[in-house]
């Protein structure tokens, strides 16, 4: 078992009087689909919101790799390779699907300011390669066809594929989903699923993803954590955890643990 | 197209000198400097987003700073401008990190305050500036040639004004030009995307400031006079009035808003002392009617490819 | 000496008091900051003066006439402006109150002139003598109504159930109309209440500014004291006018008279930075 990806210890987040997370610790070991699930409450977006710098946590430390990331900039983690989606989708509404794709590239074909005033020099190379690149991630995700499409006219479940197209295109080690299946039709989860199973397959992509939606987080992880009021109470393998009393109580009181099937 | 484009724009100024009349001419420089500033005002306003009332600080800056570098110094006019401008440029930049700490109506507040600031330097500080009577602008020499009148400064202040707009053009179609669009519509995708937000935001900052500076020199050779009293918060909103009109996010809007503004009190003949309600029903009935401006306008008449309209934050 | 002084920045500090409560209260009420509402000021006073001079009512009329006139204006502005633009972005709503404010303040120089307007005191202009300092009526009636209006509408916001209900107006309208609450009639209550509060001030603040179209400016100085006071706090507004206007007096005394206003601005443009949340108010941190 090689040294997970990222290291969440103890982390502690409070607002106000409120706390949030109360010393959660977890592994997402590398070039694994790791899920966190949890009630509405359970803490699983402010979690994300640690790993990705939104929030700075009163205790506890987060790891990538062995490197540090709790309180680093949410854009300096992102250049170390950790990209997110989002609950909310937070496309760039005006711009094309392709444009979006694209800010996300910039980064790996740059080319310098002088370029940039006077469209020479490497400019031209670097936008082809870009726009290149941008179009087989668009493929990647099924939406050769929506290249030219204004994000905020996309149909829901695109909306959600272009987040991931423009979560890839930063090249990240780590992809964090948040609710990625959330208002999905049942044939739009077995295509992300796929979707997600192929990116671990071929890109060797660590993929943490907080969701309820059981047939996707049991379908494709191959770690659960389970979080309820702040606090880690599971993790294990999917068939492990969905067995584990506290687990079903926290989602359905006392009751049978049917919601767990298929 | 792009070249057929070139050619008409080249022929026109070198048309123009033989065609018109003095006084349009130093009209067509005015029109040239403001848009200059206001183009300023729509980098930082429209591309990036953040409301700014430092315009016309940057402006009095850049007039004020040439002037005194030239006067008291003896730096060469055409020098002192850009070397300023830069100087500017880095105040805009410093600036444009309070986008750190606020944003909205307290950015607002803090620009408006900076503005008074520098305007209120610009009168007390007496010894330097010439306090609230003002200086006068020296003449621009270059290699021993006076450049005084309109039609001197026009080839000047146009091929500047040119070369300017179409880097401000090129750089808003590049991937800098693309950072800045996401960020104003997502700054927290584009943060996590590993954009650094608050650069990009100081950056944009840093160029109203340099845009705004070398406008401001160029208006001071042209108007040969500095009276601190121009350079006030009404006159940034003024500059902010030209930006929206103009649509905030269309390059060429700022040059029809520009020209529409410096050309307004001679259309408005008898009327000159409602100039300044003009204006401002003007930008009153853009932002509520016509979010888009001038730019829009023009998109509706079928000239030209509409601006990307914005969106609600 | 220095309670001279004190007493003395009294006067400047309830002015600017005076603009932070409406500045504040449209703010609270309706979430829109209405960076034309120094101009709105003046806009109120030449209200008063044009009643009497053009059409030549005697003063105590045109007061009236100028409250009733500001209180349609307050509709007006809602209607025309503030209910159009209230989906737009707050970029777009910063600078149409910018407008608004131009606009008065421009019509105003185009109508009635640049220069100024003698303007008549409400309550005596000369100094009495009380316990050895020297006191102005009508600069203690700027100070008394300041704190008057701030209590009413402490009462109103804090102890009524109509001033819950315009919270609630103005933080959630769909909720608040489920809940029963009239949101079309709050809001525009909200700037008949804020716009006639600025006539008031306007004539309260005229004869002692000396009146004339630009005189609007010292709105800035009114959004620093909110500033100072929290933002959102209408006793905040009022502390915040009173501490701006102690420490303008102190820094025009004891550093320099000519550099005051720089002080005034120097204070806003460091409590942004610093501390946005000025000295009593609460930093909410954003749940995203």
């Amino acid at each position: 078992m090689s040294t997970p990806l990222l290291c969440i210890r103890e982390v502690a987040v409070r607002f106000g009087g409120i706390v949030a997370l109360d010393g959660v610790s977890l592994d997402v070991a590398s070039e694994s689909i790791h899920a966190v699930i949890g009630p509405n409450g359970a803490g699983k977006s402010t979690l994300l919101n640690v790993v990705t710098g939104l929030y700075r946590p009163a205790a506890g430390a987060v790891s990538l790799a062995g490197e540090k990331i709790d309180g680093r900039s949410p854009h300096r983690i992102g250049r170390m390779g950790v990209a997110r989606t989002f609950q909310n989708t937070e496309l760039f509404g005006d711009m094309t699907a392709l444009e979006n794709v694209m800010v996300g590239l910039d980064r790996h074909h740059a080319y310098g300011i002088l370029s940039g005033l006077t469209h020479a020099g490497s400019y031209s190379s670097a936008e082809s390669a870009a726009r290149m690149e941008a179009e087989s991630l668009l493929e990647l995700v099924g939406l050769s066809g929506q290249m030219e499409v204004k994000a905020a006219t996309l149909p829901f479940g695109n909306q959600r594929r272009l987040e991931i197209a423009r979560a890839l295109a930063t090249r990240p080690r780590l992809l964090l989903l948040d609710e990625p299946a959330a208002g999905l039709r049942a044939a739009e989860i077995e295509e992300l699923n796929r979707i997600l199973l192929k990116l671990r397959a071929e890109l060797g992509l660590t993929i943490l993803v907080i969701d309820h939606v059981m047939p996707l987080v049991m379908a494709i992880s191959d770690r659960i954590s389970v979080l309820n009021f702040g606090r880690k109470i599971a993790d294990g393998e999917p068939e492990y955890v969905r067995k584990v009393p506290d687990v079903i109580k926290a989602y359905l009181g006392d009751r049978a643990d049917h919601a767990f099937g298929a | 197209m792009r070249v057929v484009a070139i050619i008409v724009g080249l022929a026109l100024f070198l048309i123009a000198p033989q065609v018109l009349p003095e006084f349009r001419l130093f009209q067509v420089c005015l029109i040239a400097a403001t848009a200059l500033v206001v183009l300023g005002q729509a980098v930082v306003t429209g591309f990036a987003g953040q409301i700014s009332l430092a315009q016309s600080a940057f402006v009095g800056l850049g007039g004020y700073g040439a002037a005194i570098l030239t006067s008291s110094w003896g730096l060469p006019l055409w020098i002192a401008i850009p070397v300023t401008a830069v100087v500017v440029g880095c105040v805009g930049f410093v600036l444009g990190q309070a986008t750190l700490r606020v944003s909205g109506h307290y950015l607002a507040l803090a620009t408006m305050a900076f503005s008074a600031i520098v305007q209120l330097a610009l009168i007390h500080w007496d010894s330097l500036t010439g306090g609230a009577s003002g200086m006068p602008v020296p003449t621009l020499q270059i290699f021993g040639y006076n450049f005084s009148t309109g039609r001197d400064l026009y080839y000047i202040v146009l091929p500047i004004t040119a070369v300017l707009f179409v880097m401000t053009a090129n750089i808003m179609h590049s991937r800098f030009g693309r950072g800045l669009t996401a960020l104003r519509q997502s700054e927290t995708a584009a943060e996590a995307m590993g954009l650094d937000v608050l650069r990009y935001k100081a950056v944009a900052f840093a160029a109203s400031g340099f845009l705004g500076a070398i406008g401001g020199g160029l208006l001071a050779l042209l108007s040969t006079y500095l009276d601190p009293a121009q350079f006030s918060i009404t006159q940034a909103v003024y500059f902010l009035a030209v930006a929206v009109v103009g649509g905030l996010l269309s390059v060429g809007g700022v040059i029809a808003s520009s020209a529409l503004f410096v050309l307004l009190p001679e259309l408005l003949q008898s009327f000159q002392s409602y100039l300044g309600l003009v204006f401002a029903l003007l930008l009153l009935g853009f932002v509520v009617v016509r979010p888009d401006g001038l730019a829009s306008v023009v998109h509706i008449a079928g000239f030209a490819k509409g601006p990307r309209s914005r969106e609600t934050p | 000496m220095f309670v001279q002084i004190l007493v003395s920045s009294a006067t400047a500090g309830a002015v600017y008091a005076l603009i932070a409560l409406g500045f504040v209260l449209i703010h609270k009420g309706t979430g829109v900051v209405h960076f034309g509402y120094g101009d709105q000021v003046t806009f109120g006073a030449y209200l008063a003066l044009m009643a009497q001079v053009l059409i030549g009512l005697p003063f105590g009329w045109s007061i009236v006439v100028a409250l009733v006139l500001s209180a349609f204006l307050g509709v007006f502005i809602y209607v025309c402006f503030m209910w159009p633009l209230r989906k737009a972005p707050m970029l777009s709503r910063i600078i149409a109150s910018l407008a608004l404010g131009t606009v008065m303040r421009e019509f105003l120089r185009a109508y009635m002139g640049p220069n100024a307007w003698p303007f008549p005191f409400l309550l005596s202009a000369s100094s009495i003598s009380v316990g050895g300092i020297l006191v102005v009526p009508a600069n203690l009636a700027i100070v008394g109504v300041a704190f008057g209006v701030l209590g009413l509408l402490f009462l109103l916001f804090e102890k009524t159930v109509y001033g819950k209900a315009v919270i609630a107006a103005c933080d959630n309208p769909t909720g608040a109309s489920i809940v029963g609450i009239p949101v079309s009639f709050v809001f525009p209550a909200i700037w008949v209440i804020a716009s006639v509060l600025a006539t008031l001030a306007g004539i309260l603040i005229a004869p002692v500014l000396t009146l004339s179209p630009d005189m609007g400016l010292i709105g800035i100085k009114g959004f620093a004291a909110a500033v100072l006071g929290g933002f959102n706090s209408l006793p905040g507004a009022v502390l915040g006018g009173v501490l701006l206007g102690i420490l303008e007096t102190l820094g025009g005394t004891y550093v320099s008279s000519a550099l005051k206003d720089m002080i005034s601005y120097g204070i806003l443009l460091i409590v942004i930075l610093a501390r946005p949340q000025g000295i009593i108010g609460v930093l909410t941190l954003k749940k995203v």
